[in-house]
């Protein structure tokens, strides 16, 4: 059993991987769905403090994977985890570069370059809303999400210290 | 350029951009500070980078790292970025197991978790802007969002048709005869 879910998890984080379309946040809504929903393997608390961990940590933010792995397998599950959602896309972008000097002449480059961009919009808001649904329960998280908003639409202050000042005020208000 | 060159600067790069819109720290790093490559080149890498699947991120540090010293650098660049990252999370995963349960940091992350959210809406809204330009592009935003989102449709279902739909509106004109009309069969156009 715990070998065969390895292996389920690996296979499930690189069919993953294929959907991320304009960034890995547009994945959300259906990562969600697999490891809490179908698959049960965090809840949805702990799926969402999974990406804000991810989210303070330096790199790509798609690495909640290792968070959910480590969770499940421990640091074996953490690896293949990371292994199955930055490998085999990374050889594709490889695989692509390698070639894009002729590719990007074609006539139907641009067509899907106008075409796939709306779709990652898409589901990158699709994304926000997933995320939104999990972290967002009260009048406190609403106020704070709308203000963290605020505060780096319009200021240069760094993202990291919204998300922890945010946090710390959160602690003093509840 | 070497590969360790790249993977040096690579790995500084990753461990500096926490926060959304990460891009912006490697067109700090490679364009405007070490000038190892011109903006149009940058931006024609963060475009594959964006069109191809996977997390835009470790995407444009293999698009980048490959025109900088080929496929070796672009795996030293994607190791640059993924591994130190990866062990961060993995030592907050074991301590979050261990203590997440504790009251006050159940707290601490509900506020964190929050404010997340309202980050990756900025994001979202800065990357919307330029990509949405038309009411064309709106409607296959909005149309898809709806699906994945509030309807919980299949997501690559959602990705195929939506796709479908967005090469046959965005079509390339078909080569045209330059005193208008369709080109001859076999004739001077293109």
């Amino acid at each position: 059993m715990p070998v065969s879910d390895l292996l389920l998890m690996t296979w499930t984080f690189l069919w993953l991987s294929l959907l991320c379309v304009g960034g890995g946040l547009g994945v959300i809504p259906e990562m969600q769905r697999q490891v809490v929903v179908n698959h049960q393997w965090v809840t949805a608390r702990e799926f969402v403090d999974g990406y804000t961990l991810a989210q303070l940590t330096p790199g790509p933010t798609m690495l909640v994977v290792a968070f959910v792995g480590y969770r499940v397998h421990g640091v074996l599950g953490a690896v293949l985890a990371t292994v199955a959602m930055f490998l085999p896309t990374s050889i594709i972008v490889v695989l692509v570069a390698e070639q894009w000097q002729r590719l990007r002449a074609h006539r139907w480059a641009a067509s899907a370059e106008r075409a796939l961009l709306p779709i990652g919009i898409g589901l990158s808001t699709a994304g926000v809303y997933t995320l939104a649904r999990s972290a967002l329960h009260d009048v406190t998280t609403v106020v704070l999400a709308l203000a963290a908003g605020l505060v780096l639409y319009h200021g240069r202050v760094p993202a990291m210290l919204v998300v922890v000042l945010g946090g710390v005020a959160g602690w003093i208000l509840t | 350029m070497s590969v360790a060159q790249v993977v040096r600067v690579f790995a500084l790069t990753g461990i500096l951009s926490i926060g959304g819109g990460r891009a912006a720290f490697f067109y700090e790093a490679l364009v405007a500070r070490r000038r190892w490559m011109r903006v149009d080149e940058f931006l024609q890498d963060f475009t594959l980078a964006q069109l191809l699947p996977g997390a835009t991120f470790s995407n444009l540090s293999i698009t980048l790292g490959h025109r900088l010293a080929g496929v070796a650098g672009a795996l030293g660049g994607l190791a640059a970025v993924v591994v130190p990252g990866g062990v961060v999370l993995v030592v907050l995963a074991a301590l979050y197991v261990t203590r997440g349960l504790m009251p006050e940091v159940a707290t601490l992350m509900r506020g964190m978790s929050a404010c997340v959210v309202g980050l990756v809406a900025v994001t979202t809204l800065r990357m919307a802007r330029p990509a949405l330009a038309s009411a064309r592009a709106i409607a296959i935003a909005a149309a898809t969002f709806t699906a994945v989102g509030p309807l919980k449709l299949n997501t690559p279902a959602v990705i195929v048709v939506m796709t479908a739909i967005g090469l046959w509106l965005n079509r390339p004109e078909p080569a045209r005869h330059p005193q208008g009309g369709p080109c001859p069969q076999g004739g001077p156009c293109q």
